[in-house]
């Protein structure tokens, strides 16, 4: 049996949002998630626990609660995952537990899954068979937008090539006796390198997909009056911040809903970091490492017209295992060529004029980069949607093995495994291809029959 | 209704699924009898003379695993083996053996005269007698009323058999043999869908006529690979074929000729194989192919008479012998029998139960041509299962069926009752969505298990069942805990024959990876007394097994994706009417196939995701 993930929650921003996993891995997955392979959790009880993401960084703290088998709703190893409200951290989290072995639930399962483990009695599932019925008809109907949609249409040179690669290889396999022109490894080698490469660049537009979805999180930190409050007010059109020349002016972080180049973004203006003089700033500063860790980018201030301080070098330290752009304001006054060599080289740096905008778009490009082309608005397809994500990873991976197989000169056989199943995968999105259909290739293709 | 005599069962046909349907009947302790037009044709092979080949290899394994007795006949009978694919990975290769047509229906009517419970009766059955929608016996053509409490019709292609060459027309059989129309007509009054297919088979030419040096020899393996798991060894002397090609003046004159094709003027309605094409096909589906390939095959030890393979037609017999003639080699070749394609009634075989029998008439199984499949291997597999079934419900014992994840039996099965056929049904290993799994090499391993608790495989087979898979397992751990070092015998001529690096020492699992590597090489590395008690056969099933097993779990991983609720067993007598939400058009969908599982109901064209929905609620609650 899978186990299965789904956010619980409805969509969109909230208080909190839950993620809830069903089935015999769902302990697996959390030790995963918490990277604690001997966290043993007493069943039914809440504690609250750091989600970390691969590399380590933490992601969020989250309220986890393990229901052992068979005391569960689904009547199977259960944990529900209360996480922060956001739609990024919430996909993010559910992101991970696909990494690490869950599938995403299809409409309705946790209850199929209650049902069959004997959870409901009849009345229950007769009244919640309706809202399944519901779910599954739009599932039905997503699946026949899919059909006809972008998507599929995109991916359907892909399918061909691949198929086409299929019927040569079993050809060869069932029709050993047959007069048949040989296999050119070469070619087949070659068109599987240009369906990777299809799978592989629609792949690349799920960062920038999402964030067209989900929004992005950009918080603007550095040590007090090096201008950020200055450069918020100008990237969000208007003076929300209060600006003075008083180091410290903003006590408490504020956000401000964006859109740069068509993406929704959360800009979050934060308090300078440095020893607090007093506990209103402090509780300002605690926020501000609060934003830190929520943001998916960050713009580190720094002041361009001064020397590097330690305040500076320890923010950008904090930063750098983060995305982040190193943003040198007041450029307009003097340029201190001595901080670019202090930086780390894997810091993205752009020099600007909070005050004049000078710069600005090159800070704009710099925060969008890292989720992907921002040009790829001119390809017009972007992968938005989790489950296609997925699914073109998996064809990836099966693909990538079929090709180090023939690298290896495996047995056709054991290349068709992969590419079998990259084709499923691909089915899943563009509608499936039987067997029968590759026969019928097989056979207006060649003359087999002895 | 007064009757002449009494049985358990009646299987109609002597054919391949015959044969195979009245021996497990008989040997399963049901009073049976088998009833034909000729007792002398018996396992007549109707169209090439040879078993097996890829998937259909894998079909007679299974056969005999299950106790059938398709592949040791053929043992007995073959003249020319071959393992198939031998250059590719085990999943794939398969045996296949040219066979003495006439020793192979001697062989096959010896052994169903041996067969207990048995009784061979020649006739023509034209009615099936029914009462209560459920069969009762069958009337013959002499007016003789037999009674069985279970029937199989096993008719090959005689269900209104018609054969056609050139514009000419004749209900037969088989060339020579009458065909069976009232018993064709029988099955269309009791309502069941009746659709046409075609088929058809070269000339047979006289070996004396023929000048052989103008042919590539293709010779028969030095180490024989029988079908069955009881065979030792073959015995029969082997003999050669022979290849050899078309060319563009003879395409040129098929085409001309093609206004006299029953083919392209329209006369046969039957779709044919597009695995197997007439002559007239090929040369006009893919008139810019330079040649075509034909095997001349030998029919036997005691015959002259050869089989002209890949060149299948119904064109007028008197020319065919001009057309033949102009294929380098057979200048000179006169036609023994001229080819013919034949027409012929099948059943849509979504008719069917996983047991075979039909859900229209209780007792009532159909196996073989009349179910849509084409093919000796085919048929046998499904008489085969169809005769076990129908012992067994005349003994009160529950149906057997067979799995796709479990055996190409299962597969072939599934295909027929879920998908129907849209043309002869032949067996493919892609089709199994479990290939690298179902090896011909592990038939046994899959299946014998199921035939010694059905009592169809006795106590010396079954012992040696178990002798070969504990020296399996031995061998597998052998593989796995022996390493070959540095300092071995054996070290500097693997380096060499693998042309890679082994390192300070690799295990002979390993080793067994690396290309180049030999079943014959590793068993000299097998430390005694294994190397000398494993056989090769042993060794080459341990070796498949390692060289998968990583790609096994790929696939069933696939495999679980797609049905994971694919087991999940609908209740017999669920009521789909009283089900809330399910419209009138799905219940009718879901009385006409009475899915037996989810999975069974998910293969229903035309049933919606909701009616899934509601379904699979109602089979999880009401168990």
């Amino acid at each position: 049996m899978d186990t299965i993930v789904a956010i619980a929650t409805s969509p969109g921003r909230s208080a909190i949002g839950v993620i809830r996993l069903s089935g015999p891995d769902s302990l697996r997955i959390l030790r995963g998630l918490i990277h604690d392979e001997l966290f043993k959790p007493e069943p039914n009880h809440v504690v609250l626990k750091q989600i970390v993401r691969e590399s380590g960084e933490p992601l969020d703290s989250a309220l986890v609660t393990y229901f052992e088998e068979p005391r569960s709703f689904t009547g199977e190893e259960m944990i529900e995952l209360s996480c922060h409200g956001s739609p990024v951290i919430l996909r993010r989290v559910l992101d991970l537990t696909l990494t690490l072995g869950a599938r995403l639930a299809e409409p309705g399962e946790f209850t199929l899954r209650a049902c069959k483990n004997g959870k409901m009695n009849l009345s229950q599932a007769e009244a919640i068979r309706d809202l399944i019925n519901a779910q599954t008809d739009a599932a039905a109907a997503q699946a026949a937008r899919q059909l006809k949609g972008e998507l599929a249409v995109a991916l359907q040179p892909a399918k061909e090539i691949l198929i086409k690669i299929i019927v040569r290889l079993e050809s060869a396999l069932e029709f050993v006796e047959e007069d048949l022109p040989r296999i050119q490894w070469q070619q087949i080698e070659n068109e599987l390198n240009q369906v990777l490469g299809i799978v592989e660049g629609l792949g690349r537009t799920f960062g920038i997909g999402r964030a067209l979805r989900d929004g992005l999180k950009v918080a603007i930190v550095g040590r007090p009056n090096v201008g950020k409050s200055s450069l918020f007010n100008k990237l969000a059109g208007r003076d929300r911040a209060i600006v003075t020349e008083i180091a410290g002016t903003t006590r408490d972080s504020i956000s401000e809903s964006i859109i740069l180049r068509g993406i929704p973004i959360s800009l979050t203006d934060t308090a300078g970091i440095r020893i607090a003089n007093d506990s209103i700033e402090e509780i300002g500063i605690e926020r501000t490492h609060e934003a830190m860790a929520d943001a998916d980018l960050l713009v580190v201030v720094i002041d361009g017209s001064t020397s590097l301080a330690e305040e500076d070098l320890r923010i950008i330290a904090q930063a750098i295992r983060n995305r982040h752009v190193v943003a040198i304001n007041k450029c307009d006054l003097v340029s201190n060529a001595e901080i670019d060599n202090r930086l780390y080289p894997s810091s993205t740096v752009v020099h600007l004029s909070a005050l004049t905008g000078l710069g600005l778009d090159e800070l704009v490009a710099a925060i969008l980069t890292p989720f992907g082309d921002v040009d790829s608005e001119a390809i017009g397809l972007l992968i938005t949607d989790s489950r296609h994500y997925d699914l073109l990873q998996r064809t990836k991976l099966s693909l990538e093995t079929s090709l180090e197989l023939f690298g290896r000169s495996a047995s056709e056989e054991i290349v068709l495994v992969g590419l079998h199943s990259a084709l499923q995968y691909l089915g899943q999105i563009t509608g499936e291809t039987t067997t029968d259909d590759i026969l019928g290739e097989i056979f207006s293709t060649f003359c087999i029959g002895k | 209704m007064v009757f002449d005599e009494a049985f358990d069962v009646i299987v109609i046909g002597g054919g391949h699924a015959g044969c195979e349907a009245a021996s497990a009947a008989g040997r399963l302790g049901a009073q049976t009898a088998l009833i034909t037009l000729n007792l002398d044709l018996i396992g007549q092979m109707s169209c090439n003379p040879a078993i097996g080949g890829i998937a259909k290899g894998h079909l007679v394994r299974e056969i005999d695993a299950l106790g059938g007795i398709m592949g040791r006949v053929a043992d007995r009978t073959g003249i020319q083996f071959r393992l198939l694919n031998r250059s590719r990975g085990p999943a794939v290769q398969s045996p296949r053996a040219q066979t003495d047509r006439s020793l192979y229906r001697a062989e096959m009517r010896k052994v169903l005269e041996h067969t207990p419970n048995l009784d061979l009766r020649q006739g023509m059955v034209t009615d099936l007698l029914v009462k209560d929608s459920k069969i009762r016996g069958v009337e013959m053509q002499d007016g003789r009323r037999i009674a069985a409490g279970a029937v199989v019709i096993a008719a090959g292609t005689f269900l209104n058999g018609l054969i056609h060459t050139g514009q000419r027309t004749y209900t037969a059989g088989r060339a020579g043999e009458p065909a069976s129309i009232e018993l064709a007509e029988t099955l269309k009054r009791l309502g069941f869908p009746v659709g046409r297919l075609k088929t058809g088979t070269p000339p047979r030419l006289d070996g004396r006529t023929i000048d052989w040096s103008a042919f590539q020899p293709q010779e028969a393996d030095d180490r024989p690979v029988p079908f069955s798991f009881s065979t030792d060894s073959i015995e029969q002397p082997q003999l050669k074929c022979y290849v050899g090609y078309t060319n563009r003046s003879l395409h040129d004159s098929i085409r001309e000729n093609l206004n006299q094709s029953p083919l392209y003027s329209g006369r046969i309605k039957g779709i044919g194989p597009r695995y197997c094409p007439s002559i007239e096909d090929k040369v006009v589906k893919f008139a810019d192919k330079e040649r075509h390939q034909l095997f001349l095959e030998p029919e036997g030890h005691n015959t002259n008479e050869v089989y002209l393979n890949g060149f299948s037609t119904s064109l007028p017999a008197g020319i065919q012998q001009d057309l033949v003639r102009m294929i380098p080699g057979l200048e000179e070749v006169r036609i023994i029998r001229p080819g013919y394609a034949i027409e012929y009634d099948y059943v849509d075989p979504r008719e069917l139960r996983p047991d075979l029998q039909c859900q229209r008439i209780s007792g009532l199984f159909h196996a073989g041509q009349v179910n849509g499949t084409t093919g000796y291997e085919e048929a046998a597999c499904q008489g085969l299962v169809a005769g076990i079934n129908a012992a067994a419900l005349v003994r009160g014992m529950k149906p057997f069926r067979l799995s796709r994840e479990q055996s190409y039996i299962g597969v072939l099965i599934d295909d027929l009752i879920k998908q129907g056929v849209d043309e002869p049904y032949r067996i493919f290993t892609s089709r199994a969505e479990c290939r690298l799994a179902l090896r011909y090499d592990n038939a046994d391993q899959r299946l014998r298990r199921y035939g010694r608790e059905l009592g169809l495989v006795g106590d010396v087979d079954w012992e040696r069942f178990n002798h070969r898979q504990s020296r399996i397992v031995e061998v597998k751990g052998l593989l796995k805990g022996v390493r070959l070092r540095k300092a071995d015998a054996g070290y500097l001529a693997a380096v060499e024959r693998t042309g890679s690096d082994l390192g300070e020492s690799i295990t002979l699992a390993d080793l067994a990876l690396r290309p180049g590597v030999t079943s014959e090489m590793l068993k000299q590395l097998l430390p005694l007394p294994s190397r000398e008690r494993a056989t090769l056969s042993e060794l080459e099933a341990a070796l498949a097994d390692n060289l998968y097993a990583g790609y096994i779990r790929v696939q069933d991983v696939v495999v679980r994706r797609l049905r994971h609720h694919d087991t999940t067993p609908i209740p017999e007598g669920l009521d789909f009417r009283t089900l809330n939400g399910l419209s009138h058009e799905m219940v009718e969908r879901l009385e006409r196939t009475r899915p037996q599982t989810f999975g069974e109901a998910r293969a229903i064209p035309g049933l919606t995701a909701a009616a899934l929905s509601t379904l699979y609620i109602a089979a999880t609650l009401n168990p």
